[in-house]
């Protein structure tokens, strides 16, 4: 049995841990984003920083194997077309596979500013993916690139295929991206090749799953067409942070509510947002001057 | 647990080890749909080898680095792991489990209370987006990889710790079992 001494310290031991993390919450709630606790949290960032690009190279291989795993479980009940998969997937855990899959996604990224409508002149960065937020509920990633290369907070930020998110923190040797899928995500967007614009939201738990909302009910949207950054700029001077032009995601189904005046649109990003290995950081702003993309 | 600097350096060390493995190394490796999380595990096993006091303690610790690497809301996670490594404490000291398989459940419960209080401190913090049912089927399977990494995970925590433990749980319950060759009452050449 204890005595009430002990149960006191044990019980007091708790409450000042509590009253800390409440304490840290609201404080970290409270500040702007230059504050004192966000401060410390780039400060921590930039010294582990190393450190976790050390890790996260190290560990590829078994980062390869649970994907493999994982995928295998996911596959077991479905046809034979997905065994085709897996056996692909089982070839992957070579070293040779995994540096082609890099050289892969590499090309994709590359090659995605040769795409039409892409805008010009972005100064891109390539990063490596060396931080992935281990919830549902923070989708964010970590890369080995930072304020030291160019990058600045409310960059956009691609990958192979399109867009993935923008740059919210940044300090001397890395930055910390916030996805698209993220609950604190919204981008303004456009269906092609009709033009019609919207603001993509993200669904929380549902990675391959984007809304595009506020499409009003009088504009025309079909499956399989292309969404991307409409970049709008107000007359003001406001604009949006991501460009015109950059792919976000195809249209997977158009749900009209009778009750609602827009219709909601359900799209699927381009860019495998949970298998990012390679980034790319868009450091200027350029311009989109192909054809192919209609005038707002 | 002894109150040395070679204690509060062990724990710390299982910290740092296992947050970095978590968002570096397997942040991206998905069994089940999804991810493997180490961070309620390490708690739940320095609890249960050590304590309430040092669960929390090693909670909070935990939770405060994730935070802070991971550039989430500082205090989220210190919040919930607190909460998750008192429990666990807690359930070592007044019902003192002694089964060999004990990390199992205990792995279990600890990361399904740690997903599910994280999300709803989430929910209650900044998510004003669209929330899928698929969240459960994530945090269910998260409980599950939770339940099967638990025996190595908590061996290693134990082995980390053991220098510095005041009593090992396991130790204990070996002394505990009578001799092989005894009788009923503990006693050689009284076999009935």
């Amino acid at each position: 049995m204890y005595d009430s001494k002990v149960i006191r310290r044990r019980r007091a031991a708790l409450a000042i841990f509590v009253v800390l993390s409440l304490g840290l919450l609201t404080v970290y709630f409270g500040e702007s984003s230059g504050g004192a606790l966000h401060s410390v949290q780039r400060g921590v960032q930039a010294v582990f920083s190393p450190l976790e690009t050390g890790v996260n190279r190290a560990l590829k291989p078994v980062r390869d194997l649970f994907g493999w795993v994982g995928d295998t479980f996911e596959a077991k009940g479905e046809n034979e077309r997905l065994r085709d998969e897996v056996a692909e997937l089982r070839e992957r855990l070579g070293e040779s596979e995994t540096a082609r899959h890099d050289v892969r996604e590499l090309r994709q990224i590359v090659g995605l500013h040769e795409t039409e409508g892409f805008p010009q002149g972005t100064d891109p960065v390539g990063a490596r993916v060396i931080v992935r937020s281990p919830t549902v509920w923070y989708a964010t990633i970590g890369i080995d690139k930072g304020s030291d290369d160019g990058v600045r907070v409310d960059q956009p930020v691609i990958a192979a295929g399109g867009l993935v998110g923008k740059v919210t923190d940044v300090s001397g040797g890395s930055a910390q991206v916030t996805l698209i899928t993220d609950a604190s995500s919204a981008v303004a967007a456009q269906v092609m090749p009709n033009g019609a614009t919207g603001i993509v939201h993200p669904v929380v738990g549902k990675p391959d799953d984007l809304l595009l909302d506020y499409i009003s009910k009088g504009r025309r949207v079909t499956e399989g067409t292309t969404v991307v950054t409409s970049g709008f700029e107000t007359e003001d001077g406001r604009r949006s942070i991501f460009p015109r032009g950059i792919p976000i995601g195809r249209v997977t189904k158009v749900d009209p509510d009778e009750a609602e005046q827009f219709q909601r649109v359900h799209i699927t990003p381009l860019a495998d947002i949970r298998g990012i290995d390679y980034v790319q950081v868009l450091t200027e702003r350029g311009i989109t001057t192909q054809a192919g993309i209609p005038a707002q | 647990m002894k109150r040395t600097p070679d204690a509060y350096l062990r724990c710390a060390l299982i910290a740092v080890a296992a947050v970095l493995l978590q968002i570096s190394g397997l942040g991206s490796g998905r069994v089940l749909g999804a991810y493997v999380d180490l961070a309620p595990l390490i708690v739940a096993a320095v609890a249960i080898y050590a304590g309430a006091v040092p669960g929390a303690a090693m909670g909070f610790g935990t939770g405060l680095l994730l935070d802070l690497l991971v550039g989430q809301t500082l205090g989220a996670s210190s919040l919930v792991l607190t909460a998750v490594g008192y429990g666990v404490g807690r359930y070592r000291e007044v019902r003192d489990p002694a089964h060999g398989l004990m990390p199992i459940p205990v792995g279990a419960a600890a990361t399904l209370a740690w997903v599910v209080a994280f999300a709803a401190v989430s929910f209650m913090l900044d998510i004003g987006a669209t929330v899928s049912w698929l969240v459960l089927r994530e945090m269910v399977a998260t409980t599950l990889i939770g339940a099967l990494l638990a025996l190595p995970v908590f061996a290693i925590v134990r082995r980390v710790l053991r220098p510095v433990l005041l009593v090992d749980p396991v130790d204990l319950r070996r002394r505990r079992r009578a001799p092989r060759d005894a009788g009923p009452i503990g006693l050689r050449g009284l076999e009935v």
